[in-house]
């Protein structure tokens, strides 16, 4: 079942394309992660999926449906966290989900809601009074309290501190067990690497990539060794598959392979006829942060642009 | 997890229990910011309580006080709550909902104007409280039972017209900032040129325009109410028209103009204009 089709989309305010002739699908139950740095056209992107604007050109279905068109019955089948909090300060966690609950054919409990999201222990506080991160989760049990079959998440963790970013993940995660289709924009590549099965990144109103994140880790280039050498090691001592590595200060090998057997075998080996400590050895994968930093980086070319056609 | 996708489960709540859901919401809102009873309640008595001492012989200004309660309710502190709701992106989120649009809309507006009518409501039992039942100008004036029913109707119609108004003039105003100098500014010249605190001395084309405004036909309504003689109707026709013609006028203007999202941020568009 296709969940979200897009064709040719483009957003244009003046000559300026906000979004700019993007094309995707999404199947129903994906986690897909729209990633992309300030400006992109996430949000833009996501707004048209949404409802809230109309493209300039181009077509999306949600569902099957036009959203800019979309009935009662289709919004009571959407959840969304917009980017940022949108709840009254005033009332209780509890008494919000349960005035949202009211709205829909078939909520979820609100019991239920609280548990998804980690909230169970904040259900009777004001909303007012939640942290940054508490909010964003309370605006995540609203996103779900009616039982979405598809979820719009606007940067649901730009700015929470690591610990609140990780019970927010922890909560979309247990989506993903209900079946729900998940889109989410993000512009921290750790976060669509955790989260998603798919990653599209987005660009200058364009998609520069649109792969899974192991095969946008592997266009980061390859697996990195780097070892500062004792003060006792001579480069000179080095062999020579590795004496090609030393870096520019003399005292570093940074070894980027797509192998990495060979290079650690013969590193192993001189350190141990050389009875040196290995202990400042890093061995490190390719980075999803420099892929992705590649892809936005990079102007549009074939072999980076892989449409999800 | 169960799943109820049933065929009777599917049903979308009907649209009058969402209207009384999101009347008593809105209620809640009104009355748990604190803002709205302090000032359409708290001020009218006050005022009450203060001109005791100084009106000796003369009679207090109920019908002022009472209206000022109502108009101040459903114009400035439910403006000013509508705004901010608005630029937190309250009212785009519930725009993403299955809530029919107009049912927000007539929410807040029905539940400013019971919130509204109730501080009238308030300051007018708070006076017969201080002055008993014979508190107006006149002679054989004095609130009885059918009085009050004519009262409470010109201050329903009064207060929805005051805060059907008020929405659509927010859709206006881009910041919670300039809310409140706007809705005062709005306010104040309305309810002095119509007599609400105090009675000036006016062009007669300024009393004139009064009459067209919707407070001073309320006070009218109000006094009338109160003064009423044997075989005359408890409300003055053209009063009522003036303030039903806000009322029907105000919620075509607000429908016409409401704005759900916030008014975005300059810099948002700016900074992907780039070169």
């Amino acid at each position: 079942m296709t969940a979200v089709a897009v064709e040719h989309l483009t957003k244009r305010y003046g000559h300026f394309a906000a979004v700019d002739d993007i094309s995707f699908e999404v199947r129903g139950g994906q986690l897909v992660a729209v990633l992309g740095p300030n400006g992109a056209g996430k949000t833009t992107t996501l707004e048209m999926l949404e409802g809230f604007i109309a493209p300039t050109s181009g077509t999306v279905r949600v569902l099957g449906t036009d959203p800019y068109r979309g009935s009662r019955a289709w919004r009571a089948r959407i959840g969304l966290v917009l980017q940022s909090t949108s709840l009254d300060a005033e009332l209780t966690v509890r008494d919000t989900l349960s005035l949202f609950a009211r709205l829909y054919p078939a909520p979820r409990p609100v019991r239920e809601a609280l548990e998804l999201a980690g909230l169970t222990d904040d259900a009777d506080a004001r909303v007012g009074v939640l942290s940054g991160g508490q909010r964003r989760r309370v605006d995540l049990a609203v996103g779900i309290i009616g039982r979405p079959d598809v979820l719009f998440l606007d940067e649901p963790t730009t700015g929470l501190d690591p610990e609140a970013r990780r019970r927010t993940w922890a909560g979309v995660e247990n989506l993903t067990t209900t079946g729900t289709t998940v889109l989410l924009t993000t512009h921290y590549a750790d976060e669509a690497d955790h989260l998603a099965d798919r990653v599209m990144v987005l660009s200058g109103g364009r998609i520069t990539a649109d792969t899974t994140p192991r095969e946008l880790r592997a266009r980061g280039g390859p697996a990195t060794i780097r070892y500062p050498l004792p003060d006792r090691a001579t480069p000179a001592s080095l062999p020579a598959t590795l004496a090609a590595h030393v870096d520019g200060d003399g005292r570093t090998l940074v070894i980027r392979t797509p192998d990495l057997t060979a290079p650690l075998r013969d590193l192993a080996d001189w350190a141990s006829q050389h009875c040196l400590d290995l202990s400042g050895l890093e061995v490190g994968p390719p980075s999803l942060e420099e892929a992705y930093l590649a892809a936005i980086g990079e102007p549009l070319t074939p072999e980076v642009s892989v449409h999800g056609r | 997890m169960a799943d109820s996708a049933s065929p009777a489960a599917s049903r979308l709540p009907g649209a009058g229990i969402l209207l009384a859901a999101q009347i008593r919401y809105q209620i809640r809102l009104l009355l748990s910011s604190g803002r709205a009873v302090a000032v359409g309640i708290g001020l009218p008595v006050i005022l009450l309580v203060a001109s005791k001492g100084s009106a000796k012989g003369s009679h207090p200004n109920v019908a002022g006080y009472a209206v000022f309660g109502v108009t101040i309710t459903a114009w400035t502190s439910y403006g000013v709550r509508l705004v901010a709701a608005r630029e937190a992106g309250v009212l785009k989120r519930w725009r993403a909902t299955p809530l029919p649009r107009w049912c927000y809309f007539l929410g807040a507006i029905t539940a400013t104007a019971l919130v509204a009518v109730m501080a009238g409501a308030v300051t007018v039992a708070a006076a017969v409280v201080f002055y008993g039942t014979h508190f107006d100008d006149g002679p054989g004036t004095r609130l009885t039972q059918s009085a009050a029913l004519a009262i409470l109707v010109a201050l329903v119609v009064a207060a929805f017209a005051w805060a059907a108004t008020a929405t659509a003039l927010t859709s206006v105003i881009s910041t919670i900032d300039a809310a409140f100098p706007i809705l005062i500014l709005t306010y104040f010249p309305v309810i002095i040129v119509s007599g609400v605190l105090f009675t000036i001395n006016e062009p007669h084309w300024l009393s004139t325009l009064a009459t067209y405004l919707p407070a001073q036909p309320l006070i009218d309504a109000v006094i009338r109410a109160v003064q009423h003689r044997p075989g005359a109707p408890f409300l003055p026709a053209r009063d009522m028209a003036v303030l039903a013609s806000w009322a029907v006028g105000g919620l075509l203007a607000a429908v016409l103009l409401f704005r759900w999202e916030p008014h975005r941020p300059a810099q948002r568009r700016a900074a992907r204009m780039g070169p």
